[in-house]
């Protein structure tokens, strides 16, 4: 088993490797090579999941770094969270890196993406198996640098440059906390270990505190875009979009989810309500920011921001099975809109704006009904994944506490509009542009994956038609869910959602064709108010650029001032001056010498006579 | 003498042996004097890393040592003492990596008088290994001192621009510091009045007859202050940007990378265990010194423009976590803050060593001069983003394993919470500007300075070269980033035999509150305490 576990997880790294020495210049072959990784990881994560003893937990480690009584391991664990999460990388990280074969066939710089998959894929897996919050550090700060080199992709532009940038450092003010949160953890309970910190946090129950939560959560905040750190996700999209697909909708983004399933023991009820609350508050944030977005990748990014919002919700009820189930239906049919938008914009010569698309229901039409599947699945349409997942946190919420209930119910209703009005703008109507007149279908490279991911989306809802391992951490929360009373009230409040928000986006979106938005005429204030996206972005620009800068340079000038002008110049300056005053007396005129002997010889006389005469 | 002694040796002799060839048979012949320097510079190089793989890491003590005791000073306590230890040995290798690298650099820069200035610079590598071979406290000084005054000479020469002001500003910086550590030292010597000037000899006589708490403070804030002169510590730290700014390549590299840690070895090796009161006293206010360089010296690292001073004020920056780590007064901040310094002095090395070759394309270090040269220099871009990285502390690279495990040694107490909380900012600090200049340097659109320089030159990636010395650097500070067990080892052992004075400490005498531990009644030997207790008795 170990070996397996360490070929799981050195097999990317080695194809990034090769990749990076020797493929710099054969695009294709690294392409090949990282695509054979990828389907070596899920054998490998397969054999992992289902292998003989697949039913308990499986756990190795080795000393990695040891200073002083500190001593930190390298080692795996392999429990039921941590399989559900490998099946999710490892089987939509390979649909991705088949569909970008497709998407990415033209690219010049074709190697360093497929390096740049294989990175991530690794610092991916690692966080899946790691058994210390040290070394989920370790892969945390990893793949915020694979992140960090995928949006760089285009770098040539400004939007790459900054986005990239910006994703890092949002993701580092994030992992500050992360960071004092397991250094604090450690000196309290004694160990990074996570089963040993389950062991003790649940004997001692007394060395919790809502603070160290609270910081330990800001490594959730930052990878998983949250509030107030959630301005990174919708510029990641200048990324090429399987990235998209794979890390900022999938799979990296839901890490957060998964680090606070990991360390759920620690909580205490507080923090627990906070997050919560926050989730459900970014659910609904995000879901009226993609009301009137007009890229359509960036309809998708909010998108996600919101759900992530729900599987924080359902985590801070106390359900998170529910997240996890959240996270790996939402992992479908995000992954498979993303691919489906980016086989859209490949179609479309990387247009993006989805006013410039419609009518591409009949030019591509594998693409448009797997991508209304999507759509379907995210709104709750019953018997779809989503519908499962959603409504089960939706329940669970109106059981455990009507306000995140209400907004997130909200939120569900403009979750159903937004996707809509995507759907309508992009696939039906006429055409509204030259480069959507001319889309066809895409290749079968990218129809396969979407396809398959159609499916998923269709009935990845349904727990029992998984093998027991993957969903055997959410089988509790599921059946603890399902004994709620209410059902039939939420499947009529649900079905309400979808509906309303069906009719809502047909009667302004459907029939519509123009380039400008119909809701900018019909309600002008609401959409100023939903594009400004309540001005996070403005008010830390104004802080970065009116604020920290000048500050830093403030402090450049006083430094130059104080320290290098008055300190070292002025030190020099009054030696220097005693220097100019010594040099006075060597005059060079023996007059001047004999003056100063004659004085000083009266001084010392006067001394002598003065001072020691008397004794 | 057997085989690992001779290298121990010639890694010294050797670079100063092809020095002194070179100045008096070569220096005219250029082509003779780059083979030399490469011998020079390879042998130590080889040599350091043999010897730390080499290296016992079980062993507290010295391995390979070498002793001449009649060196005609051996009245004053003075051989010439050489070995290695856990902390000593990884350093010793780091000085020999870095060392080679930059000579491949000056080979490469085409430097008029090149014959001398490798000359100079075998000195100053002679110098380096010199002092982390020293178990003679004095010839630890002495090599210092020999790797220091090349230095002033090569900025002189071949510095850039204000090269005759800064090098003079150096000069007179640098040479108070050492003075002032150099009577910390003597004092050390006459109070303590051990048999030996060495690290071991002076550990035990402490043992047998400790200083007074008052004695200790008094010689530890000397130590401190001309280490930390050194070491650029804030206040005393505006030598540092401006000095690495005007240097050239090789001699900013060898000098941030390796001459700076001297001050750092001193206070971890010297200071630190002989005077463990002083140490506590001092702490509280070391820490806060430090902060100064994390948080101010940081800001003022992202308002740079010019790569060279970023990079410059951007290794001051990342002293101050040295700097904590000692100020934390355990065996645990401290061998994290040994971690820390090897890594530091080789990623800091690489960021000088990029710039010249960044500087070669674009005909600036102004960054707002550059930008988008990815797309022709894919290579170069791919080793700054590594050097990038490793400088802020990513895992994978040596440097995050020092900074977490100094921000670790810092949660112990929480007291220190505060410090910790204010020190993790610079990780958003250093982020902003590794990666503030990676995107002016490398993304975005050519600036129209950068174009006009393409026009009359051709803009092209790193060769064989360039990449070799780049690589060489690159490789450990991987190896210490993946596995840092490797070096952890001998540094802990080392460290914690000779730590266990803060380790131990129990009860807070009325210390400052930064300070976890009182050493005051543990740092007075027993015998000492019992005699004084028979004196009154006596009475």
């Amino acid at each position: 088993m170990v070996q397996v576990a360490l070929s799981l997880l050195l097999l990317p790294l080695l194809s990034a490797g090769i990749t990076l020495l020797f493929l710099r210049k054969y695009g294709n072959i690294a392409a090949l090579l990282s695509v054979a990784s990828a389907g070596g990881i899920l054998a490998f994560s397969s054999f992992l999941i289902f292998g003989k003893d697949s039913d308990q937990i499986f756990s190795w480690s080795t000393t990695w770094f040891q200073l002083s009584d500190w001593e930190l391991s390298f080692g795996f664990l392999v429990d039921s969270p941590a399989k559900t999460l490998l099946f999710v990388v490892s089987f939509v990280g390979l649909l991705i890196h088949i569909f970008s074969l497709g998407y990415m066939a033209d690219d010049k710089a074709k190697a360093r993406y497929f390096g740049g998959l294989s990175i991530f894929m690794f610092s991916m897996l690692g966080i899946t198996l790691s058994d210390n919050l040290v070394m989920i550090f370790v892969f945390w700060e990893l793949v915020g640098f694979s992140s960090y080199l995928l949006i760089a992709h285009y770098f040539s532009t400004d939007e790459a440059a900054n986005a990239s940038k910006k994703a890092f450092i949002v993701n580092r003010v994030g992992d500050f906390g992360f960071l004092l949160g397991i250094i604090i953890t450690y000196w309290t309970y004694g160990t990074v270990n996570l089963q040993e910190l389950s062991v003790t946090a649940n004997l001692d129950p007394s060395l919790t505190s809502t603070m160290l939560c609270l910081l330990l959560a800001c490594g959730f905040i930052g990878k998983s875009a949250q509030f107030p750190l959630h301005v990174w996700l919708p510029d990641a999209m200048a990324g090429p979009t399987p990235v998209s697909a794979l890390i900022h909708a999938a799979t990296m983004v839901a890490a957060g989810i998964f680090l606070l399933i990991r360390i759920e023991f620690l909580f205490t009820v507080e923090a627990l309500k906070l997050i919560g609350l926050a989730g459900s508050v970014m659910g609904l944030y995000a879901g009226f920011c993609a009301l009137t977005q007009r890229d359509i990748k960036k309809v998708l990014a909010y998108s996600t921001l919101s759900q992530l919002g729900y599987m924080a919700a359902a985590f801070g009820l106390g359900l998170p099975g529910i997240a996890l189930f959240h996270l790996m239906t939402h992992a479908f049919f995000k992954a498979l809109m993303f691919l489906g938008s980016g086989s859209v914009i490949h179609a479309c010569h990387h247009e993006q704006d989805i006013f410039n698309f419609g009518g591409l229901r009949k030019k591509m039409p594998v693409t448009a009904y797997t991508f209304l599947i999507g759509v379907l699945a995210i709104s709750g349409v019953h018997f779809l994944s989503g519908y499962f997942s959603k409504d089960a946190i939706l329940l669970g919420a109106y059981n455990l506490d009507f306000v995140i209930f209400s907004i997130l119910y909200l939120g569900a209703i403009l979750t159903s509009i937004y996707m809509f009005r995507l759907y309508f703008l992009t696939f039906c109507g006429e055409t509204r542009s030259k480069s959507s007149e001319n889309a066809v279908e895409s290749s079968v490279f990218m129809t396969a994956p979407l396809i398959v991911l159609a499916v998923l989306a269709v009935f990845g809802g349904f727990h029992s038609l998984y093998p027991a391992q993957i969903v055997e951490y959410l089988l509790p929360d599921i059946s603890r869910v399902a004994e709620m009373p209410h059902h039939l009230w939420m499947n009529i409040l649900g079905l309400f959602a979808w509906v309303g928000g069906l009719l809502f986006a047909w009667k302004i979106y459907g029939s519509d064709t123009q380039s400008k938005d119909p809701l900018e005429l019909k309600a002008p204030s609401l959409f100023q108010l939903s594009t400004s996206k309540l001005f996070f972005d403005e008010v830390y620009l104004f802080y970065v650029n009116r604020i920290q800068d000048p500050f830093f340079r403030f402090l450049e000038v006083m430094e130059l001032l104080f320290i290098s002008g008055l300190m070292v110049r002025g030190s020099a300056g009054v030696a220097a001056l005693f220097a100019l005053l010594g040099k006075s007396f060597y005059s060079g005129k023996i007059h001047h010498y004999s003056f100063w002997f004659v004085l000083g010889t009266l001084g010392f006389l006067a001394y002598a006579i003065l001072g020691g005469g008397i004794s | 003498m057997d085989f690992h002694q001779i290298l121990l040796l010639g890694s010294i002799v050797v670079p100063l042996l092809s020095a002194v060839f070179i100045l008096f048979f070569f220096l005219n012949d250029s082509c003779r004097a780059k083979q030399i320097a490469y011998f020079a510079f390879g042998f130590p190089c080889a040599a350091g890393i043999f010897l730390f793989v080499n290296t016992d890491p079980y062993l507290t003590g010295y391995s390979f040592e070498l002793l001449y005791e009649r060196m005609g000073l051996q009245s004053l306590g003075i051989t010439f003492h050489l070995g290695l230890n856990g902390v000593s040995s990884p350093l010793f290798a780091m000085a020999g990596i870095v060392g080679l690298s930059a000579c491949i650099a000056a080979i490469n820069s085409e430097a008029k008088r090149l014959p001398l200035y490798l000359a100079l610079l075998a000195f100053m590598q002679s110098g380096l290994m010199g002092l982390f071979a020293s178990v003679d406290i004095f010839f630890y000084y002495l090599f210092h001192e020999f790797a220091l005054i090349p230095t002033f000479l090569m900025i002189g020469l071949w510095g850039g621009r204000d090269r005759r002001s800064i090098a003079l500003e150096i000069t007179i910086y640098l040479t108070l510091g050492a003075l002032i550590s150099l009577g910390g030292l003597v004092a050390l010597n006459v109070l303590l009045d051990a048999p030996k000037f060495d690290f071991p000899s002076l550990t035990e006589s402490l043992l047998t007859d400790g200083l007074k708490v008052g004695t200790q403070q008094k010689i530890f804030g000397l130590l401190l202050f001309g280490f930390g002169i050194l070491v650029a510590l804030f206040p005393f730290h505006t030598w540092a940007p401006r000095g690495y700014e005007t240097a050239p390549t090789s001699v900013s590299m060898l000098h941030a990378g390796v001459l700076k840690k001297f001050g750092l070895y001193g206070l971890v090796q010297l200071a630190l265990p002989l005077l463990p009161a002083g140490g506590i006293t001092w702490g509280p206010y070391l820490m806060w010194l430090a902060l100064g360089n994390i948080l101010v010296v940081g800001a003022i690292t992202v308002a740079q423009n010019n790569l060279k001073s970023m990079i410059g004020n951007g290794s001051v920056m990342h002293m101050g976590y040295c700097f904590l780590g000692l100020a934390v007064c355990s065996s645990l901040g401290a061998s994290a803050a040994v971690m820390l310094m090897c890594a530091h002095g080789l990623s800091v090395s690489l960021m000088f060593l990029l710039a010249n070759y960044i500087n070669k394309r674009s005909g600036t270090l102004e960054m707002n001069e550059m930008g988008g040269l990815a797309s022709q220099t894919p290579i170069l871009a791919c080793f700054f983003a590594a050097a990038t990285f490793a400088t802020i502390g990513l895992p994978g690279f040596g440097n995050f394993w020092g900074e977490f495990a100094i921000f670790l040694s810092l949660g112990e107490y929480a007291d220190n919470r505060l410090v910790l909380g204010l020190a993790a900012l610079g990780i958003i600090i250093s982020a902003i500007f590794g990666l503030r200049a990676m995107a002016r340097i490398f993304y975005g659109s050519k600036s129209d300075e950068l174009l006009s320089f393409e026009k009359e030159n051709k803009i092209l990636d790193l060769n064989i070269k360039e990449i070799i010395p780049a690589s060489l650097i690159l490789l450990p500070l991987l190896f210490i980033g993946l596995w840092p067990k490797g070096i952890s080892e001998g540094i802990d052992v080392n460290i914690s035999s000779r730590y266990q004075i803060f380790d131990k400490g129990d009860g807070n005498l009325g210390l400052p509150s930064c300070c976890p531990v009182s050493v005051i009644e543990d740092s007075l030997p027993e015998s000492s305490i019992q005699k004084s207790a028979l004196e009154e008795e006596e009475k």
